[in-house]
Protein backbone atom coordinates (compact mmCIF):
# COMPACT_ATOMS: atom_id res chain seq x y z
CA UNK A 1 0.00 0.00 0.00
CA UNK A 2 1.01 3.13 -0.87
CA UNK A 3 2.20 6.21 2.24
CA UNK A 4 0.50 9.20 2.59
CA UNK A 5 -2.74 7.98 1.64
CA UNK A 6 -5.60 9.29 4.52
CA UNK A 7 -6.86 5.85 3.66
CA UNK A 8 -6.75 2.13 2.68
CA UNK A 9 -9.74 1.45 0.70
CA UNK A 10 -11.30 -2.51 2.35
CA UNK A 11 -14.78 -2.48 0.16
CA UNK A 12 -16.79 -0.83 -1.91
CA UNK A 13 -20.46 -0.70 -2.82
CA UNK A 14 -23.73 0.21 -4.17
CA UNK A 15 -26.92 1.06 -2.27
CA UNK A 16 -29.97 1.24 -4.46
CA UNK A 17 -32.64 3.27 -2.46
CA UNK A 18 -31.52 5.84 -2.36
CA UNK A 19 -28.38 5.28 -4.68
CA UNK A 20 -25.34 6.14 -3.55
CA UNK A 21 -21.70 4.29 -3.65
CA UNK A 22 -20.56 2.96 -0.55
CA UNK A 23 -16.97 2.88 0.40
CA UNK A 24 -15.42 1.19 3.34
CA UNK A 25 -12.00 1.72 4.58
CA UNK A 26 -9.24 2.19 6.77
CA UNK A 27 -9.06 5.33 8.15
CA UNK A 28 -4.54 5.81 8.13
CA UNK A 29 -4.89 8.65 10.84
CA UNK A 30 -6.86 6.37 13.25
CA UNK A 31 -6.59 2.60 11.90
CA UNK A 32 -10.15 3.04 12.17
CA UNK A 33 -12.53 1.26 9.88
CA UNK A 34 -15.09 3.65 8.81
CA UNK A 35 -17.87 4.09 5.83
CA UNK A 36 -18.34 6.85 3.45
CA UNK A 37 -21.76 7.17 1.46
CA UNK A 38 -21.39 9.17 -1.99
CA UNK A 39 -24.87 9.83 -3.42
CA UNK A 40 -25.14 9.35 -6.97
CA UNK A 41 -27.51 11.97 -8.58
CA UNK A 42 -28.84 12.41 -11.98
CA UNK A 43 -28.34 8.84 -12.84
CA UNK A 44 -31.27 6.66 -14.83
CA UNK A 45 -31.63 3.54 -16.29
CA UNK A 46 -30.44 5.68 -19.58
CA UNK A 47 -26.96 6.99 -18.56
CA UNK A 48 -23.83 5.87 -19.26
CA UNK A 49 -22.02 3.94 -16.33
CA UNK A 50 -18.78 4.76 -17.90
CA UNK A 51 -18.76 8.18 -17.70
CA UNK A 52 -20.77 8.09 -14.01
CA UNK A 53 -17.79 6.69 -12.85
CA UNK A 54 -15.47 9.02 -14.55
CA UNK A 55 -17.35 11.64 -13.02
CA UNK A 56 -17.32 10.26 -9.56
CA UNK A 57 -13.64 9.56 -9.87
CA UNK A 58 -13.07 12.66 -10.32
CA UNK A 59 -15.41 14.14 -8.21
CA UNK A 60 -12.95 16.67 -5.88
CA UNK A 61 -14.79 15.38 -2.58
CA UNK A 62 -14.48 12.02 -3.09
CA UNK A 63 -11.34 11.64 -5.73
CA UNK A 64 -8.58 10.74 -2.56
CA UNK A 65 -11.47 8.35 -1.20
CA UNK A 66 -11.39 6.84 -4.40
CA UNK A 67 -7.90 6.49 -5.44
CA UNK A 68 -7.48 2.75 -4.91
CA UNK A 69 -10.66 1.53 -6.54
CA UNK A 70 -10.55 1.13 -10.12
CA UNK A 71 -12.51 2.84 -12.85
CA UNK A 72 -13.59 -0.79 -14.25
CA UNK A 73 -15.30 -1.44 -10.71
CA UNK A 74 -17.16 1.66 -10.26
CA UNK A 75 -18.35 1.35 -13.98
CA UNK A 76 -19.71 -2.56 -12.82
CA UNK A 77 -21.17 -1.14 -9.46
CA UNK A 78 -22.99 1.73 -11.78
CA UNK A 79 -24.12 -1.19 -14.33
CA UNK A 80 -25.99 -2.95 -11.35
CA UNK A 81 -27.37 0.46 -10.67
CA UNK A 82 -29.11 0.89 -14.01
CA UNK A 83 -29.98 -2.66 -14.27
CA UNK A 84 -32.02 -2.14 -10.77
CA UNK A 85 -33.83 1.08 -12.47
CA UNK A 86 -34.87 -0.70 -15.65
CA UNK A 87 -36.37 -3.38 -13.26
CA UNK A 88 -33.98 -6.31 -14.09
CA UNK A 89 -33.59 -8.72 -11.80
CA UNK A 90 -29.64 -9.12 -10.53
CA UNK A 91 -29.06 -12.39 -11.94
CA UNK A 92 -30.16 -10.12 -15.44
CA UNK A 93 -27.79 -7.79 -14.63
CA UNK A 94 -24.90 -10.00 -14.04
CA UNK A 95 -25.67 -11.30 -17.42
CA UNK A 96 -25.42 -8.17 -18.88
CA UNK A 97 -22.27 -6.99 -17.15
CA UNK A 98 -20.59 -10.38 -18.07
CA UNK A 99 -21.88 -10.09 -21.79
CA UNK A 100 -20.01 -5.89 -21.79
CA UNK A 101 -17.00 -7.29 -20.11
CA UNK A 102 -16.30 -10.27 -21.86
CA UNK A 103 -15.68 -11.21 -26.11
CA UNK A 104 -17.78 -13.24 -27.23
CA UNK A 105 -15.13 -15.19 -29.52
CA UNK A 106 -17.86 -15.42 -32.06
CA UNK A 107 -18.92 -12.04 -32.73
CA UNK A 108 -17.99 -10.60 -35.67
CA UNK A 109 -16.16 -7.44 -35.28
CA UNK A 110 -15.89 -6.29 -38.95
CA UNK A 111 -19.44 -4.72 -38.88
CA UNK A 112 -19.70 -2.69 -35.65
CA UNK A 113 -19.42 0.90 -35.33
CA UNK A 114 -16.44 2.55 -34.25
CA UNK A 115 -17.89 3.59 -30.45
CA UNK A 116 -18.34 -0.57 -30.27
CA UNK A 117 -15.32 -1.04 -31.69
CA UNK A 118 -13.36 0.56 -29.15
CA UNK A 119 -15.56 -0.77 -26.71
CA UNK A 120 -14.63 -4.40 -27.35
CA UNK A 121 -11.10 -3.11 -28.14
CA UNK A 122 -10.83 -1.97 -24.01
CA UNK A 123 -11.16 -5.17 -23.23
CA UNK A 124 -9.15 -6.55 -25.30
CA UNK A 125 -6.61 -4.43 -23.19
CA UNK A 126 -7.12 -5.89 -19.95
CA UNK A 127 -5.11 -8.40 -21.12
CA UNK A 128 -3.06 -6.89 -23.04
CA UNK A 129 -1.48 -4.36 -20.55
CA UNK A 130 -0.91 -7.49 -18.25
CA UNK A 131 1.33 -9.56 -20.77
CA UNK A 132 2.92 -6.43 -22.58
CA UNK A 133 6.61 -6.39 -22.18
CA UNK A 134 7.26 -2.33 -21.99
CA UNK A 135 10.33 -0.54 -23.87
CA UNK A 136 11.43 0.70 -19.91
CA UNK A 137 11.04 -2.48 -18.45
CA UNK A 138 14.70 -3.19 -17.17
CA UNK A 139 15.04 -6.28 -18.98
CA UNK A 140 13.14 -5.78 -22.24
CA UNK A 141 14.20 -7.20 -25.41
CA UNK A 142 13.13 -5.96 -28.77
CA UNK A 143 13.67 -8.58 -31.03
CA UNK A 144 13.03 -11.88 -29.65
CA UNK A 145 12.80 -14.90 -31.61
CA UNK A 146 10.85 -18.31 -30.41
CA UNK A 147 10.54 -21.30 -33.15
CA UNK A 148 7.00 -23.39 -32.74
CA UNK A 149 8.23 -26.21 -35.42
CA UNK A 150 4.75 -26.84 -37.53
CA UNK A 151 5.34 -30.66 -38.04
CA UNK A 152 3.20 -33.18 -38.91
CA UNK A 153 2.78 -34.67 -35.44
CA UNK A 154 0.76 -31.16 -34.45
CA UNK A 155 -2.45 -31.47 -33.30
CA UNK A 156 -5.25 -29.66 -35.32
CA UNK A 157 -6.55 -26.49 -34.42
CA UNK A 158 -10.09 -27.66 -34.66
CA UNK A 159 -10.87 -24.97 -36.68
CA UNK A 160 -10.67 -26.35 -39.70
CA UNK A 161 -13.46 -28.42 -41.80
CA UNK A 162 -13.27 -32.06 -42.59
CA UNK A 163 -13.99 -30.83 -46.55
CA UNK A 164 -11.17 -30.80 -48.48
CA UNK A 165 -12.10 -27.92 -49.97
CA UNK A 166 -12.29 -25.60 -46.91
CA UNK A 167 -9.10 -25.32 -44.67
CA UNK B 1 17.28 23.16 -49.38
CA UNK B 2 20.55 24.12 -47.71
CA UNK B 3 19.25 23.74 -43.92
CA UNK B 4 18.02 20.14 -45.33
CA UNK B 5 21.36 19.01 -45.03
CA UNK B 6 21.78 18.99 -41.60
CA UNK B 7 18.68 17.67 -40.91
CA UNK B 8 17.46 15.44 -43.38
CA UNK B 9 14.04 15.24 -43.91
CA UNK B 10 12.31 12.48 -44.67
CA UNK B 11 11.34 12.63 -48.75
CA UNK B 12 15.59 13.35 -48.62
CA UNK B 13 15.94 10.21 -47.31
CA UNK B 14 13.64 8.64 -50.20
CA UNK B 15 16.06 10.19 -52.86
CA UNK B 16 18.84 8.13 -51.04
CA UNK B 17 17.03 4.68 -50.83
CA UNK B 18 18.64 2.27 -53.14
CA UNK B 19 14.33 0.92 -53.23
CA UNK B 20 11.27 1.15 -51.84
CA UNK B 21 8.40 -1.03 -51.30
CA UNK B 22 5.11 -1.28 -50.33
CA UNK B 23 4.10 -4.18 -47.32
CA UNK B 24 0.47 -4.00 -46.60
CA UNK B 25 -1.31 -5.04 -43.59
CA UNK B 26 -4.14 -6.68 -43.34
CA UNK B 27 -7.32 -8.76 -41.13
CA UNK B 28 -10.08 -8.97 -39.57
CA UNK B 29 -10.82 -5.88 -37.11
CA UNK B 30 -9.11 -5.82 -33.52
CA UNK B 31 -6.74 -9.17 -34.80
CA UNK B 32 -3.92 -6.73 -33.40
CA UNK B 33 -2.76 -5.59 -36.69
CA UNK B 34 -2.24 -1.91 -35.61
CA UNK B 35 -0.64 -3.34 -32.35
CA UNK B 36 2.28 -5.19 -34.17
CA UNK B 37 2.89 -2.16 -36.30
CA UNK B 38 3.61 0.15 -33.14
CA UNK B 39 5.56 -2.56 -31.34
CA UNK B 40 8.19 -3.24 -34.49
CA UNK B 41 8.26 0.18 -35.11
CA UNK B 42 8.34 1.56 -31.32
CA UNK B 43 8.31 4.96 -31.10
CA UNK B 44 11.10 5.02 -33.75
CA UNK B 45 7.91 5.33 -36.58
CA UNK B 46 7.73 9.05 -38.94
CA UNK B 47 6.23 11.56 -37.22
CA UNK B 48 5.01 12.21 -40.91
CA UNK B 49 2.38 9.48 -40.37
CA UNK B 50 -1.01 9.38 -42.22
CA UNK B 51 -3.44 8.81 -39.83
CA UNK B 52 -6.63 8.25 -40.88
CA UNK B 53 -9.91 5.81 -39.92
CA UNK B 54 -9.36 3.43 -42.47
CA UNK B 55 -5.78 3.79 -42.99
CA UNK B 56 -2.47 4.28 -40.92
CA UNK B 57 0.40 4.73 -43.20
CA UNK B 58 4.39 4.13 -41.65
CA UNK B 59 7.26 5.02 -43.18
CA UNK B 60 10.86 3.02 -41.88
CA UNK B 61 14.42 2.54 -43.26
CA UNK B 62 15.60 -0.89 -43.32
CA UNK B 63 18.58 -2.34 -44.33
CA UNK B 64 18.86 -5.16 -46.82
CA UNK B 65 21.95 -7.02 -47.83
CA UNK B 66 23.51 -3.59 -47.40
CA UNK B 67 21.01 -1.24 -49.38
CA UNK B 68 18.48 1.40 -47.64
CA UNK B 69 15.47 0.37 -48.49
CA UNK B 70 12.31 2.72 -47.65
CA UNK B 71 9.33 0.92 -46.34
CA UNK B 72 6.25 1.81 -46.87
CA UNK B 73 3.48 0.25 -44.65
CA UNK B 74 -0.21 0.37 -44.61
CA UNK B 75 -2.00 -0.52 -41.89
CA UNK B 76 -5.32 -1.16 -43.10
CA UNK B 77 -8.49 -1.42 -40.74
CA UNK B 78 -10.62 -4.68 -40.86
CA UNK B 79 -13.99 -2.57 -40.38
CA UNK B 80 -16.29 -3.84 -43.47
CA UNK B 81 -17.32 -0.53 -44.09
CA UNK B 82 -14.01 0.87 -45.84
CA UNK B 83 -14.12 -2.00 -48.23
CA UNK B 84 -14.82 0.65 -51.33
CA UNK B 85 -11.45 1.44 -50.66
CA UNK B 86 -9.48 -1.44 -50.75
CA UNK B 87 -8.22 -1.57 -54.18
CA UNK B 88 -5.71 1.29 -53.17
CA UNK B 89 -4.49 -0.49 -50.55
CA UNK B 90 -3.44 -3.61 -52.90
CA UNK B 91 -2.13 -1.59 -55.51
CA UNK B 92 1.28 -2.12 -56.20
CA UNK B 93 2.26 -3.45 -52.98
CA UNK B 94 5.24 -6.13 -53.05
CA UNK B 95 3.98 -8.32 -50.09
CA UNK B 96 1.32 -8.74 -47.76
CA UNK B 97 0.83 -9.68 -43.59
CA UNK B 98 -2.19 -10.97 -43.33
CA UNK B 99 -3.58 -11.19 -39.24
CA UNK B 100 -5.44 -13.59 -37.22
CA UNK B 101 -6.33 -13.80 -33.71
CA UNK B 102 -5.88 -17.20 -32.29
CA UNK B 103 -8.45 -16.31 -29.47
CA UNK B 104 -11.52 -15.71 -32.07
CA UNK B 105 -12.35 -18.68 -35.22
CA UNK B 106 -13.95 -15.84 -36.78
CA UNK B 107 -11.15 -14.04 -37.79
CA UNK B 108 -9.13 -17.10 -38.86
CA UNK B 109 -11.94 -18.69 -41.01
CA UNK B 110 -12.27 -14.61 -42.69
CA UNK B 111 -8.69 -15.52 -43.83
CA UNK B 112 -9.80 -17.19 -46.90
CA UNK B 113 -12.08 -13.88 -47.95
CA UNK B 114 -9.22 -11.70 -47.28
CA UNK B 115 -6.54 -13.88 -49.15
CA UNK B 116 -9.33 -14.33 -51.94
CA UNK B 117 -9.80 -10.53 -52.22
CA UNK B 118 -5.51 -10.38 -51.95
CA UNK B 119 -5.31 -12.54 -55.30
CA UNK B 120 -7.73 -11.18 -57.21
CA UNK B 121 -5.48 -7.82 -56.87
CA UNK B 122 -2.49 -9.33 -56.64
CA UNK B 123 -1.90 -12.30 -57.52
CA UNK B 124 1.82 -13.07 -57.01
CA UNK B 125 2.77 -11.27 -53.99
CA UNK B 126 4.57 -12.65 -50.97
CA UNK B 127 2.05 -13.12 -48.28
CA UNK B 128 2.66 -14.02 -44.85
CA UNK B 129 -0.14 -15.83 -42.03
CA UNK B 130 0.61 -14.11 -38.57
CA UNK B 131 -1.26 -16.21 -35.76
CA UNK B 132 -1.29 -13.00 -33.30
CA UNK B 133 -2.08 -13.21 -29.19
CA UNK B 134 -0.22 -16.28 -28.39
CA UNK B 135 0.77 -14.86 -25.26
CA UNK B 136 -2.98 -15.26 -24.50
CA UNK B 137 -3.03 -18.83 -24.93
CA UNK B 138 0.66 -20.22 -25.73
CA UNK B 139 -1.27 -23.98 -26.84
CA UNK B 140 -2.03 -23.09 -29.90
CA UNK B 141 1.35 -23.09 -31.20
CA UNK B 142 1.28 -26.21 -31.03
CA UNK B 143 -1.46 -26.66 -33.33
CA UNK B 144 -1.73 -27.13 -36.68
CA UNK B 145 -3.58 -24.83 -38.94
CA UNK B 146 -4.34 -25.66 -42.36
CA UNK B 147 -4.79 -22.34 -43.94
CA UNK B 148 -1.73 -21.85 -44.30
CA UNK B 149 -0.50 -25.06 -45.28
CA UNK B 150 -2.99 -25.37 -48.08
CA UNK B 151 -1.77 -22.23 -49.79
CA UNK B 152 1.78 -22.88 -48.86
CA UNK B 153 1.92 -19.99 -46.94
CA UNK B 154 4.18 -19.38 -44.10
CA UNK B 155 2.74 -19.29 -40.62
CA UNK B 156 4.26 -17.19 -37.76
CA UNK B 157 3.41 -17.34 -34.24
CA UNK B 158 3.79 -13.51 -32.55
CA UNK B 159 2.53 -11.92 -29.75
CA UNK B 160 2.36 -7.68 -30.32
CA UNK B 161 1.89 -7.83 -26.27
CA UNK B 162 4.69 -9.65 -25.36
CA UNK B 163 6.94 -9.17 -28.43
CA UNK B 164 7.39 -12.99 -29.40
CA UNK B 165 8.49 -13.18 -32.95
CA UNK B 166 7.60 -9.29 -34.33
CA UNK B 167 10.82 -8.15 -35.88
CA UNK B 168 11.30 -11.21 -37.17
CA UNK B 169 8.16 -10.86 -38.87
CA UNK B 170 9.03 -7.76 -40.01
CA UNK B 171 12.19 -8.08 -41.22
CA UNK B 172 11.15 -11.25 -43.39
CA UNK B 173 8.25 -9.58 -44.84
CA UNK B 174 10.69 -7.02 -46.10
CA UNK B 175 13.06 -9.00 -47.46
CA UNK B 176 10.65 -10.58 -49.59
CA UNK B 177 9.18 -7.73 -50.35
CA UNK B 178 12.54 -6.26 -51.80
CA UNK B 179 12.97 -9.91 -53.57
CA UNK B 180 9.96 -9.66 -55.22
CA UNK B 181 10.12 -6.34 -56.60
CA UNK B 182 13.53 -7.11 -57.95
CA UNK B 183 12.80 -10.61 -58.97
CA UNK B 184 9.30 -10.26 -60.80
CA UNK B 185 9.56 -10.58 -64.11
CA UNK B 186 6.52 -10.15 -65.01
CA UNK B 187 6.62 -7.38 -66.98
CA UNK B 188 3.59 -8.20 -68.72
CA UNK B 189 1.55 -8.76 -65.22
CA UNK B 190 3.20 -4.83 -64.73
CA UNK B 191 2.13 -3.16 -67.73
CA UNK B 192 -1.47 -5.02 -66.75
CA UNK B 193 -1.64 -3.80 -63.49
CA UNK B 194 -0.60 -0.03 -64.79
CA UNK B 195 -3.61 -0.58 -67.43
CA UNK B 196 -6.04 -1.67 -65.14
CA UNK B 197 -5.21 1.25 -62.40
CA UNK B 198 -4.89 3.67 -64.20
CA UNK B 199 -7.77 5.73 -63.25
CA UNK B 200 -6.54 4.73 -59.56
CA UNK B 201 -3.05 5.65 -60.05
CA UNK B 202 -4.18 9.29 -60.86
CA UNK B 203 -6.27 9.56 -57.59
CA UNK B 204 -3.30 8.21 -55.69
CA UNK B 205 -0.40 9.62 -56.76
CA UNK B 206 0.08 12.20 -54.10
CA UNK B 207 -1.21 9.70 -50.79
CA UNK B 208 2.37 10.17 -49.23
CA UNK B 209 1.60 14.25 -49.33
CA UNK B 210 0.09 15.55 -46.04
CA UNK B 211 -1.75 17.92 -47.95
CA UNK B 212 -3.39 15.57 -50.01
CA UNK B 213 -4.47 13.13 -46.89
CA UNK B 214 -8.18 14.04 -47.91
CA UNK B 215 -7.95 12.03 -51.39
CA UNK B 216 -7.12 8.61 -49.30
CA UNK B 217 -10.06 8.98 -46.74
CA UNK B 218 -12.81 9.59 -50.07
CA UNK B 219 -13.86 5.89 -50.94
CA UNK B 220 -13.69 6.20 -55.12
CA UNK B 221 -16.30 4.59 -57.07
CA UNK B 222 -13.77 3.41 -59.74
CA UNK B 223 -11.12 2.03 -57.28
CA UNK B 224 -13.63 -0.09 -55.74
CA UNK B 225 -14.28 -2.32 -59.74
CA UNK B 226 -11.27 -2.34 -61.28
CA UNK B 227 -12.68 -5.04 -63.46
CA UNK B 228 -15.35 -2.91 -64.69
N1 LIG C 1 -3.30 -10.29 -25.37
C1 LIG C 1 -3.02 -9.63 -26.50
N2 LIG C 1 -3.87 -8.68 -26.95
C2 LIG C 1 -3.55 -8.04 -28.08
C3 LIG C 1 -2.39 -8.34 -28.82
N3 LIG C 1 -2.36 -7.52 -29.92
C4 LIG C 1 -3.46 -6.74 -29.83
N4 LIG C 1 -4.20 -7.03 -28.74
C5 LIG C 1 -5.46 -6.45 -28.30
O1 LIG C 1 -6.32 -6.35 -29.41
C6 LIG C 1 -6.87 -5.04 -29.52
C7 LIG C 1 -7.00 -4.64 -30.96
O2 LIG C 1 -5.72 -4.42 -31.52
P1 LIG C 1 -5.51 -3.42 -32.75
O3 LIG C 1 -4.06 -3.38 -33.03
O4 LIG C 1 -6.22 -2.16 -32.53
O5 LIG C 1 -6.26 -4.25 -33.89
P2 LIG C 1 -6.33 -3.93 -35.46
O6 LIG C 1 -6.14 -5.22 -36.17
O7 LIG C 1 -5.42 -2.82 -35.82
O8 LIG C 1 -7.86 -3.50 -35.62
P3 LIG C 1 -8.53 -2.55 -36.73
O9 LIG C 1 -7.61 -1.41 -37.00
O10 LIG C 1 -9.83 -2.12 -36.11
O11 LIG C 1 -8.79 -3.39 -37.94
C8 LIG C 1 -5.91 -4.14 -28.76
O12 LIG C 1 -6.64 -3.10 -28.15
C9 LIG C 1 -5.27 -5.03 -27.75
O13 LIG C 1 -5.95 -4.95 -26.52
C10 LIG C 1 -1.52 -9.37 -28.34
O14 LIG C 1 -0.49 -9.72 -28.91
N5 LIG C 1 -1.90 -9.98 -27.18
MG1 LIG D 1 -5.74 -0.90 -36.63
Amino acid sequence: MYVGMMCTAKKCGIRFQPPAIILIYESEIKGKIRQRIMPVRNFSKFSDCTRAAEQLKNNPRHKSYLEQVSLRQLEKLFSFLRGYLSGQSLAETMEQIRRETTIDPEEDLNKLDDKELAKRKSIMDELFEKNQKKKDDPNFVYDIEVEFPQDDQLQSCGWDTESADEF
Amino acid sequence: MAEDRTKPSELDQGKYADDNVKIICLGDSAVGKSKLMERFLMDSFQPQQLSTYALTLYKHTAMVDGKTILVDFWDTAGQERFQSMRASYYHKAHACIMVFDVQRKVTYKNLSTWYTELREFRPEIPCIVVANKIDADINVTQKSFNFAKKFSLPLYFVSAADGTNVVKLFNDAIRLAVSYKQNSQDFMDEIFQELENFKLEQEEEDVPDQEQSGSIETPSEEAASPHS
